[in-house]
């Protein structure tokens, strides 16, 4: 076991502390370059363990999420109780802009391939047709999670990441194919310059949004989001696509969800229902090229159903390109 | 998808008897097939040829047959039942080949029954293993590279190639015979030639090989939608090479990072779609290189397995039931998970825990047989154990196997020795590798040495070192924060006691006094994410405790641990039933066990389930939390009674039969004591401490006599001895196994006929559950016997004589429950062998034969109730009540695993060595034997040759046996001295050399196909080697071998009876009558 740099997600991890049960001190993957402890003693992340942790989950699952000190210097606990009542809670927390890049860059990384075997020539084509054409997309950072960037890469396409502030009549003069919508930290309803960003994007480009990238969708088409007791967290989340009727496991790390019934139904079609609690986790516009997804498609860590997503992105964005096309040359 | 209404009526195949690498795990998941089909409306068609099962309970399915497992006998059911549909895949490899057989024999077209939940197809791209590779490489997935060849110089190339090892497997070879692994190119230059040699075309395949890769297993489903979920991961401990059913196995994986358990899984769904198993569970096992990442695709098996029997008892994710639901056409989405209640079985579990499965083997049973593990399996057991961590669940693993007592290296073991011992696999090895960590031997040669992952090399180290610094300690000194750091890593009260050099009492008091208690945590599916409504739990060391218990009347019931030979199924099977009756009787059932394949470990089975190693710690820690009206030791075998007088002695309130009685009875002199007051006979009798007393005592009793170890089960290293000599040696051997404990030396009384009865007593009345007349005589192990009930040959006089001691020995001891005795009639006269108060291992059997669940009645008795309100159909004789017997016989016959294990005889005698068993019933006792036989794979034949060899004993005898076959048609060969034997008695047998005596001989005409059945009894010591290979040479080429005279003569009348008989079958419901509904 251990930690690789292969396997980040982003420039350094945002979590506060580690919990777990029990902490492994060795790394001997084969693709580990170093242990997990010095990997997080390099980013100054406290970890506790030996804990019981499933009595601290059964705790959070009772009482819903909540806030926490972690603290090595015998400050009694009172006093510490004290203290993270004073926290701030995430609900009406704007966190987007706080991890998000500072300034423009290309992502040019597509996925690793693990190991191949030494026997290729026996092996079977890999089916994969190629797509001849490129995409160009310009990827909204409100806390991106690098393996999106890299499967928009494995799908063709050429990504501009652009910070959570940045205009959107901006990121249209970047002459993009389509818009990406990361996913990110806090609650959607304080993110408003993004809201009004996505409501200025909406119909002039195709838009594909993940998570906190969903839910701002959902606020940029009139609808609401709410805080859910304890979230949404872990790899195994069964969701059910009601345009095939099929159920994806997916990854899901989120705290805040859309109310499905304040989209205007008129406009939105709901297309992704979770189903161990029914809330929303998907929607599409009935008219415009937009659509998004609450959990988290490019996994890593996580079960890798949904990927097709991406490819139903590129899809999008080909016909939009075509229908695009067409009606110049209906001008014309 | 809602399912389909177009099926009404579904037949299930059952797995047969308990064999090596196929045990209850395939009752297990066939039961929960049955229930989950009734549920949904289905009628279900149920045929299975072993009656320990909980499936052939004439309740679980609608229609049940105990028949042989064979293309005819299931076409006869077909054509009576008439099903629409087969569901093979929960009956092991033994229900899907026959499914094959019926598919491609147009069985299945001609009756019109679609075959669900595989499809032929899938079955067979699974199972082969050229298609299977093509399948995998179609979808561009990895596997072991390899090629055909038919010449030894192509071979070299592409092994040169390949790298060495290098697996060969030659082309159509019995069973794998000629295969090897060769390590380097003189190896396999000559290896190949031989293999090129043996098989008939010619041809081989010659394989890359993945020895000492990691191993790791995916338990997957997926339903007519295309939905997919990997319900499990497993992990082998033990690297390939080694049978994942001979390895250690954990689960989840420990050591996969995600981008690699996800590129698994995507492979997993790859696979399963291109074999095409359209609904249901499949295995899937992959090797991964560890030095580079490179990942395998090795096997699948388009069925449920033995693996995912363990992936639903570590996730409480039903596989087997939910399969059998998908296979109708329902979809995962909408089949809700029974432990949330609120969410889908659509999801993959998620597991807070880690479970540790650890094989359990009996190579003591055959001596000869090699320990190494390798490729095929030679378990025949296993234990599974729930920690928090590995660490925990690791020890507790290692405690539940028996004995559970912590075993310690000779301090002066050479390291060469302890390299020996990391190197070679062998059942042991797992107690060398902490040995060999706390010897100060470095953990990366440990590595090296053995191939096990370095992380789970530190764990044990972990363990090693904190054994360490308890030896620093003292159990008066012990700070609190270690106890409970030793406790929480898994450490036993015996293994401190051991390291403390106390007893596990004080070690007890110890943590009572620190309060280093264990609390109990869920099994929920889902890491309590949700909340959980079957209490299904284990034993931690942690804060919080889940066990919730309800201040309801409740009755533990303590299972039997790991399946062994002399317990397996059938005390799994009465424990089911004490806790299915108990529960009719509105008492809160608690199960404790350690055995993943059982029914008595499915959550559906108690009201509550801990999933705890049957040690005195373990149980007490559950019943202090519980807090029960009465505890039930006596239907899990040896296992639970072992602890019984501890149990009591700590206070806890054992029902039924005390455990003093049935201590008295394990006491040879106490109980000889008791047999002479009541005038019982039995033989002479006595007990040595050391060889000298051993060879008075056996003087004294007269020779033959039988000699064994007391307190066993299954009749372990017992032998008969003929001369003192032998009595001598044997003392000798037992004083250095172990501490002294008195070896038992009995009269052993020749031609014999041996009786087993099963009896029920509540304290006052006693009613006989059924007589079993042993078809082997006297001096074959009582499970080794075929037995047949009703008798066939005893009189009226003997029967009134065994029924009045029967009733007289259970009230004696006060028997409240079920009670077994063994009786030997010699000359008329009954002795008394043995009695065990207690469920026997013939309870399923003779419930099946007569109707009554005496499992059921006893487990009542013992809460109180009596005889007399159980409504039983009982007739009397001379004042004792019995179960009536019905109008046709049922014979039980033994199941071995001789084919496992090369080298070793298959000679029957004291030594319990059957590994399961099957029933025949027929009107006739000849045609009952004939199917008991067929179905225990000894297919007699109707014509054709019998070879007899006979010793000289039993050659006064041969002349009826000899007259019966020849008049039945056969042609008789034999050795000199029989054939001459046979010619006396005024028949024709033609003589044919013993090995030695020059060619053809014997065993050539076994190979070249001349022989048909083989009646062979042991000569003694000189002819040794060549029975020897006689009986080895039978098994190889599967001819029927029968090693006793009185077989013998039991299998002329079932051949008979196969002459005179047309194929019949019959549903135990119309053979029960109404009989099944009125013991409640």
């Amino acid at each position: 076991m251990g930690a690789n740099l292969d396997d980040e997600e982003s420039a350094r991890p945002y979590i506060e502390g580690l919990v777990v049960r029990e902490f492994s001190s060795l790394a001997s993957n084969w693709r580990s370059t170093e242990t997990a402890q010095i990997y997080l003693s390099r980013h100054e992340i406290p970890v506790i363990w030996d804990l019981d942790t499933r009595a601290l989950v059964r705790h959070i699952r009772k009482v819903g999420a909540l806030r926490g000190i972690v603290c090595t210097d015998g400050t009694p606990a009172d006093q510490l109780i004290h203290e993270t009542r004073k926290l701030p809670t995430m609900a009406g927390l704007e966190l987007a802009s706080r991890v998000s890049c500072e300034k423009r860059y290309e992502w040019t990384k597509g996925s690793i391939e693990l190991t191949a075997s030494p026997w290729r020539e026996e092996m079977g084509e890999a089916v994969s047709e190629a797509e001849a054409q490129r995409f160009r997309v310009v990827a909204y950072d409100f806390g991106i999670k690098q393996n999106i960037l890299r499967l928009l890469v494995d799908h063709n396409c050429g990504v501009t990441v652009v910070p959570a502030r940045a205009k959107a009549e901006d990121v249209l003069e970047l002459k993009p194919d389509g818009v990406f919508l990361s996913n990110g930290p806090g609650d959607p309803e304080p993110v408003t310059y993004a809201v009004q960003n996505i409501r200025h994007l909406m119909g002039r480009v195709p838009i594909f949004g993940i998570c906190l990238g969903h839910q701002l969708c959902g606020l940029a088409l009139g609808g609401r989001t709410f805080k859910l007791k304890f979230g949404h967290h872990g790899a195994n989340h069964p969701v059910k696509n009601l345009l095939t009727q099929k159920v994806e496991i997916t990854a899901q790390n989120h705290g805040f969800a859309v109310d499905p019934d304040s989209l205007p139904a008129s406009d939105v079609e709901i297309t992704h229902v979770n189903l161990n609690d029914h809330t929303n986790e998907g929607m599409r516009h009935r008219s415009l090229p937009l659509f998004s997804v609450q959990y988290h498609p490019e996994a890593s860590p996580g079960p890798h159903d949904s990927h097709y997503l991406f490819r139903q992105f590129t899809d999008m964005m080909k016909e939009t390109k075509l229908s695009n096309a067409f009606r110049r040359g209906l001008k014309r | 998808m809602p399912k389909r209404t177009d099926i009404k009526r579904i037949l299930i195949i059952g797995s047969g008897p308990i064999v090596i690498g196929q045990a209850c795990e395939f009752d297990y998941s066939g039961t929960q097939a049955c229930k989950a089909l009734r549920a949904e409306g289905y009628q279900v068609v149920l045929v299975n040829s072993n009656p320990a099962t909980i499936m052939t309970d004439p309740e679980v399915a609608d229609r049940t047959y105990i028949e042989p497992l064979t293309k005819d006998y299931v076409e006869q059911i077909i054509a009576q039942e008439r099903p629409q549909a087969l569901l093979p895949t929960v009956g092991g490899q033994t229900g899907l080949n026959l499914a094959v057989e019926l598919a491609e024999g147009g069985v299945l077209e001609k009756y019109g029954v679609e075959l669900i939940g595989a499809s032929l197809r899938a079955i067979k791209v699974a199972e082969d293993r050229l298609w299977f590779k093509d399948a995998c490489r179609k979808v561009g997935l990895d596997v072991p590279a390899s090629a055909l060849v038919n010449n030894v110089q192509d071979a070299l190339r592409l092994a040169d190639q390949l790298g060495y090892p290098v697996v060969i497997r030659p082309s159509f070879t019995l069973g794998g015979t000629g295969g090897s692994i060769a390590y380097n190119r003189e190896e396999f230059a000559e290896a190949i030639a031989h293999a090129l040699d043996t098989s008939p075309v010619h041809e081989a395949l010659v394989e890359e090989s993945v020895l000492g890769w990691k191993e790791f297993e995916l338990e997957v489903m997926r339903d007519f939608r295309d939905n997919f979920v990997v319900v499990c991961s497993i992990e082998n401990f033990d690297p390939m090479g080694i049978h994942t059913g001979d390895s250690i196995t954990v689960a989840p994986a420990q050591t996969l990072t995600d981008k690699e358990y996800q590129r698994m899984r995507d492979a997993a769904a790859a696979v399963i779609r291109e074999v095409g198993v359209e609904t249901g569970g499949s295995n899937i096992q992959f090797a991964v290189q560890p030095e580079t990442g490179r990942m395998v695709v090795i096997e699948m098996n388009p069925r449920v397995s033995r693996s995912s029997a363990l992936a639903s008892k570590a996730t409480g994710f039903p596989i087997a039931k939910i399969a059998a639901r998908l296979a109708v056409g329902m979809t995962l989405d909408e089949i809700p998970n029974d432990i949330t209640r609120v969410t889908p079985s659509c999801f993959e579990p998620t597991i807070d825990y880690v479970v540790v499965k650890i094989p359990k083997w009996q190579f003591e049973k055959f001596s000869g047989a090699d320990t190494t593990l390798g490729t095929q399996m030679k378990s025949v057991g296993e234990v599974m154990a729930i920690g928090r961590t590995f660490k925990e669940a690791l020890q507790k693993g290692i405690r539940s196997l028996e004995p559970h007592t912590p075993w310690r290296a000779p301090a002066d073991t050479p390291v060469s020795l302890l390299r020996e011992k990391l190197s070679t696999p062998r059942p042991d090895r797992i107690r060398w590798l902490l040995v060999a960590l706390e010897r100060g031997l470095p953990p990366a040669e440990v590595c090296e040495l053995t191939k096990i992952d370095p992380w789970f090399v530190r764990q044990m180290e972990d363990v090693v070192l904190l054994a360490k610094r308890a030896a620093g300690v003292t159990v008066g000194t012990v700070p609190h924060e270690l106890l409970r750091e030793a406790k929480r890593n898994g450490m036993s009260d015996e293994q401190l006691a051991q390291i403390w050099k106390t007893t596990p009492a004080a070690v007890r008091h110890q943590r009572a006094k620190a309060r280093v208690a264990p609390v109990f945590k869920r099994v929920d599916t889902c890491a309590a994410e949700f909340e959980s409504y079957t209490p299904y739990l284990y034993s931690t060391y942690e804060d919080e405790d889940e066990a919730d218990p309800i201040a309801q009347p409740k009755i533990v019931i303590l299972g039997s641990g790991p399946n062994r030979i002399g317990q397996g199924i059938e005390f799994d099977y009465c424990c089911c039933h004490a806790s299915f009756a108990l529960s009719e009787d509105d008492y809160e059932t608690v199960m404790i066990n350690c055995n993943p394949e059982t029914v008595s470990t499915d959550y559906d089975t108690s009201d509550r389930l801990y999933f705890e190693p049957l040690t005195l710690e373990d149980v007490l820690a559950v019943i202090e939390r519980e807090k029960p009206q009465g505890v039930i030791v006596q239907f899990g075998g040896q296992t639970p009674l072992n602890l019984a007088l501890e149990l009591k002695r700590n206070g806890v309130p054992i029902i039924g039969t005390a455990p003093e009685s049935i201590d008295l009875a394990e006491d040879r002199r106490r109980f000889g004591r008791l047999l002479e007051e009541l005038g019982i006979p039995q033989p002479r009798n006595g007990t040595a401490l050391v060889p000298e007393e051993a060879v008075r005592v056996a003087g004294e009793i007269g020779l033959p006599v039988l000699v064994r170890p007391s307190y066993v089960l299954g009749g372990r290293a017992m032998v008969i001895a003929y001369d003192l000599n032998t009595v001598q040696e044997y003392v000798a051997q037992a004083a250095l196994m172990g501490p002294a404990r008195p070896v038992l030396i009995d009269q052993f009384l020749e031609e014999a006929t041996e009786v087993d009865v099963d009896a029920l007593a509540d304290g006052d009345e006693v009613v006989i559950g059924g007589i079993m007349e042993h078809i082997e005589e006297a001096g074959v192990h009582s499970g080794d016997s075929s037995c047949v009930l009703p008798p066939v040959s005893l009189s009226p006089a003997v029967l009134d004589r065994i029924r009045e001691y029967t009733k007289r020995l259970a009230q004696a001891l006060q028997v409240v429950g079920l009670m077994n005795a063994q009786y030997a009639i010699q000359r008329d006269t009954v002795y008394v062998l043995e009695v065990n108060p207690r469920a026997s291992r013939t309870v399923p059997y003779v419930s099946k034969a007569t109707g009554v669940p005496l499992a059921k009645v006893a487990a009542r008795l013992m809460t109180g109730r009596k005889l007399a309100e159980m409504n039983l159909p009982l007739t009397r004789t001379n004042g004792v009540a019995e179960i009536a017997v019905r109008d046709y016989y049922a014979v039980k016959s033994p199941v071995f695993p001789f084919n496992k294990f090369r080298g070793v005889d298959t000679i029957l005698g004291p030594e319990m060595r059957s590994t399961g068993e099957v029933m025949g019933i027929s009107k006739t006792f000849g045609q009952a034997f004939a199917k008991a036989q067929l179905a225990a794979a000894q297919r007699l034949p109707r014509k054709g040759t019998i070879f007899i060899s006979v010793n000289d004993r039993d050659k006064k005898q041969l002349g009826a046996l000899g007259r019966d076959l020849a008049a039945l048609g056969f042609k008789l060969v034999a050795t000199r001295g029989t054939a001459a034997a046979l010619q006396a008695a005024g028949m024709e047998a033609e003589p044919v050399y013993k090995v030695n005596e020059g060619r053809p001989n014997i065993v050539d005409l076994i190979k070249t196909g001349k022989v048909d059945m083989i009646i062979n009894t042991p000569l003694g010591r000189e002819s040794f080697y060549d029975e020897k290979s006689i009986r080895r040479a039978a098994i190889r080429y599967n001819i029927p071998c029968i090693t006793t005279l009185s077989a013998a003569q039991a299998a002329a009348r079932g051949i008979r009876a196969l002459h005179e008989h047309a194929l019949e079958v019959a549903a135990l419901q119309d053979l029960h009558g109404k009989r099944a509904s009125t013991h409640r």
